[in-house]
């Protein structure tokens, strides 16, 4: 079907159903395979370890447009705290690996995700405050409203974490933070660098 | 009043077949997804889309598809007299109607799931054939926004005048009172979205406008096809070559 890397439009025929399989971008309308988004057309073997059926080339169309990074159950992100109450803490996820977000995810880390020992003598209060930049694993998709964050790992946690006067902490140990400003010190669930 | 001159020319110089000039700008409004300005002739249109997105009223989510949402206004500048529109008047409420029905049997909804599509429609100057506009603008600003369709969708107008039967009316020909039809219509499958007519028409009569409104739709289609494909090839050439 003419050039490997052309541009197609909604509804162009790309190929028969019998030629290729429909991948990203198309959809099949009786016979045919259709482009469904303005885009270049490209063709790819078929995935390897697909059943006997499947043994005919993908054929997709591209649009240069990236997707948001979406949240996936274990993928580890970067939130910032917003809110805190003695059960959990509510917290924006930023980034999804090295991707940034642009919509906006909001994550809860519960009381017993906070760390993998003594879960429940966990204070919300002297693990985390609004503010604090944590890295955290995504749990599960959560409900409705937010997903369920983790930082029961040793390298999960506070990475970021600004002191009441105005400067940025340094880790003492895996749960308190310091000043080097005015030497005070506070308590955090803080990440393994 | 003559609509068409013995010579068989229109009063806009265009002959009973013929459409208006089209002029199709893609991506003008970069805050927004997809945004397409659209003219014909004289009618101008502003496309823009937002989403696919979370479903801002919750209780609104659809589990198996995407809720599409409409809205068409009119700027005050755009017909000849200044006036103030109310947003919900019943003509706009009609309008964005078709339109969002007309979308929605293109757009791939299905694949969706739990989300919302945001297609905000404006005229900004009216010159007849605005729904048939505001149709063409939302497709192309669908297009621009990558959301997946099934087919462009074409509209366009067409009406029975003098005897002869019009393609694409302008004002003065849409205000003369004659039978007004406009159609909708996915070219590649040949499937009609949108079929709407003011006032009455014998069968045989209508017959032969609704072929010759559909002609115009596929048309206008192929117009829009190129000039989506011009603006893919722009992107290209200011992206450089693509990195799968």
């Amino acid at each position: 079907m003419g050039e490997e890397n052309a541009v197609k439009t909604p509804g162009d025929i790309l190929g028969r159903v019998s030629e290729y399989t429909s991948g990203r971008g198309t959809h099949v309308r009786g016979d045919h395979i259709c482009a469904s988004i303005v885009g270049q057309q490209s063709i790819s073997a078929p995935a390897a370890g697909a059943s006997d059926k499947a043994q005919l080339p993908v054929i997709e169309v591209i649009n240069g447009k990236e997707r948001s990074a979406v949240p996936e159950t274990g993928s580890t992100v970067t939130a910032k705290v917003v809110r805190i109450d003695h059960r959990k803490a509510t917290a924006d996820i930023l980034c999804v690996g090295l991707r940034a977000v642009t919509q906006k995810f909001t994550g809860i880390i519960r009381q017993q995700d906070v760390r993998a020992t003594e879960i429940d003598k966990v204070e919300i209060a002297t693990s985390f405050r609004p503010g604090d930049i944590v890295r955290a694993e995504v749990l599960s998709l959560g409900d409705a409203r937010a997903y369920y964050l983790s930082t029961a790992k040793n390298e999960l946690g506070v990475v970021f974490a600004k002191s009441p006067a105005g400067v940025r902490m340094v880790p003492v140990s895996w749960e308190k933070m310091q000043c080097p400003k005015t030497k005070v010190i506070e308590l955090r669930k803080v990440a393994k660098t | 009043m003559e609509y068409v001159s013995p010579e068989g020319l229109r009063l806009d110089g265009r002959r009973p077949k013929e459409v208006r000039q089209l002029k199709c700008e893609l991506a003008v409004l970069h805050r927004a997804d997809g945004s397409a300005y659209l003219e014909m002739g004289n009618t101008k249109v502003l496309a823009t889309v937002y989403g696919p997105h979370e479903v801002s009223q919750r209780s609104q989510s659809l589990h198996d598809r995407a809720l599409v949402h409409c809205e068409y206004s009119m700027a005050t500048f755009s017909t000849g007299e200044r006036r103030r529109r109310p947003k919900g008047d019943r003509r706009s409420v009609e309008l964005s109607l078709v339109i969002r029905q007309s979308m929605e049997a293109a757009i791939l909804t299905h694949l969706l799931p739990r989300t919302q599509i945001d297609i905000y429609v404006q005229v900004l100057q009216a010159d007849g054939g605005t729904r048939a506009a505001c149709i063409n603008a939302a497709t192309l600003a669908l297009a621009d926004a990558g959301v997946p369709m099934r087919d462009l969708v074409a509209s366009c107008a067409a009406g029975y005048l003098n005897g002869t039967p019009l393609l694409d009316l302008n004002y003065v020909e849409d205000s003369a009172g004659g039978p007004d039809l406009t159609v909708a219509l996915l070219p590649k499958a040949e499937k009609v979205t949108l079929l709407q007519m003011d006032s009455k028409l014998p069968l045989d009569t209508f017959e032969a406008v609704l072929g010759l409104a559909m002609d115009g739709c596929k048309a206008i289609a192929a117009h829009m096809r190129q000039a989506l494909l011009e603006h893919t090839r722009k992107q290209a050439v200011v992206r450089g070559p693509v990195r799968l």
